[in-house]
């Protein structure tokens, strides 16, 4: 009965060892190295359970340890071809870096600051000033727009309401007496 | 009758030393994966090109890694075409007989760990020492190549 108990820990080992060198194997083979490292998880597992299997029984731990040791590495092997894969991707253009997102990023922010923005101009000349002032407000100019095609009522009037004092073309204003 | 017990004994005790020797298990499971790898090179043709594994460098870059063209080099030496072998991957051949050597060495190994069981723990040590080497020398392009690709991209 012991002797069974002890050939557990035993043919886990050799499971382990023999899945940690097939995945050596296939991880140092770029085309399938990012595969392997399943098999590499598998083996530490494998590796792992036969170890507290051989700590319960006493059982020689050799092969479990020369097992756990290969998939470690295997393992890492494995796991740097992601960093691989994502360097030469970076490389060929096809992964957008950080960079390239903030870049992006900003130049969104740029447009949209842009179509909200106010320019003023001031030009001094021989003690004449003459100043420019416009906004680029997309939105208000599209009201103002509307509001002189007399298209939309309430938004005219929302308008007006905000520009109370400014007079209307066709308004006219009463004189003061 | 006590011919065929005796007999019937032996092979009884030579399984269970059989099952409790597990460097003898490692060779065999070895030498059956190292020939389903020969019969996968075998089996797929390389004229039809309908090999299963697909390169991800290839894929995510458009370019093709160290080791493509691995499988159909394998096919065509299996099938004694080793002038295209070359062409298609330059390290194939190398894998190939890397392959080929540890086939041969697991069946020489498990047989003198058998026939010489005083030398059994020499024998292991020269195996795991002798097969890291070929290892090394087979496939130390694609280290290179991994190395490379992780320090200096």
């Amino acid at each position: 009965m012991e002797e069974v108990k002890n050939n557990s820990g035993q043919n886990l080992g050799i499971a382990a060892l023999i899945t940690a060198v097939i995945t050596f194997v296939l991880a140092v083979i770029p085309c399938v190295g990012l595969i392997a490292i399943i098999p590499g998880i598998i083996a530490i597992i494998l590796a792992g359970v036969g170890l507290s299997h051989a700590a319960r029984n006493n059982s020689p731990r050799g092969v479990l340890i020369a097992g756990l040791i290969i998939a470690v590495i295997a393992s890492m092997i494995s796991f740097s071809q992601i960093f691989v894969v994502g360097k030469i991707a970076q490389k060929a253009d096809k992964w957008p870096s950080g960079l390239n997102n903030i870049i992006n990023d900003v130049q969104d922010k740029v447009t949209k600051d842009l179509d909200d923005a106010n320019v003023s101009i001031k030009i001094e000349s021989n003690g004449d000033k003459v100043e420019i002032q416009t906004n680029s407000n997309k939105k208000e100019n599209e009201q103002t727009l509307e509001d002189l095609e007399g298209g939309n009522k309430v938004k005219a009037d929302s308008v007006n309401k905000k520009n109370e004092t400014v007079p209307k073309k066709n308004e006219t204003v009463p004189k003061k007496k | 009758m006590r011919l065929f017990q005796r007999k019937n004994d032996l092979s009884q005790t030579s399984e269970v030393r059989f099952l409790n020797e597990p460097y003898l298990i490692i060779n065999i499971i070895f030498a059956g994966v190292i020939l389903l790898i020969f019969l996968y090179s075998g089996f797929f043709s390389p004229d039809k090109d309908s090999y299963p594994v697909i390169c991800i460098h290839e894929k995510i870059t458009g370019e093709p890694c160290v080791s493509c063209g691995l499988s159909h080099s394998f096919s065509l030496i299996v099938r004694g075409r080793i002038e295209e072998a070359y062409k298609w991957n330059t390290y194939g051949m190398r894998i190939f007989l890397f392959f080929a050597l540890q086939l041969v060495m697991r069946v020489a190994f498990s047989y003198f760990y058998l026939k010489y069981p005083d030398t059994r723990k020499q024998l292991i040590i020269a195996d795991c020492f002798g097969s890291g080497i070929i290892f090394f020398i087979s496939f130390w392009p694609f280290m290179v190549s991994i190395f490379r690709s992780t320090f200096y991209v």
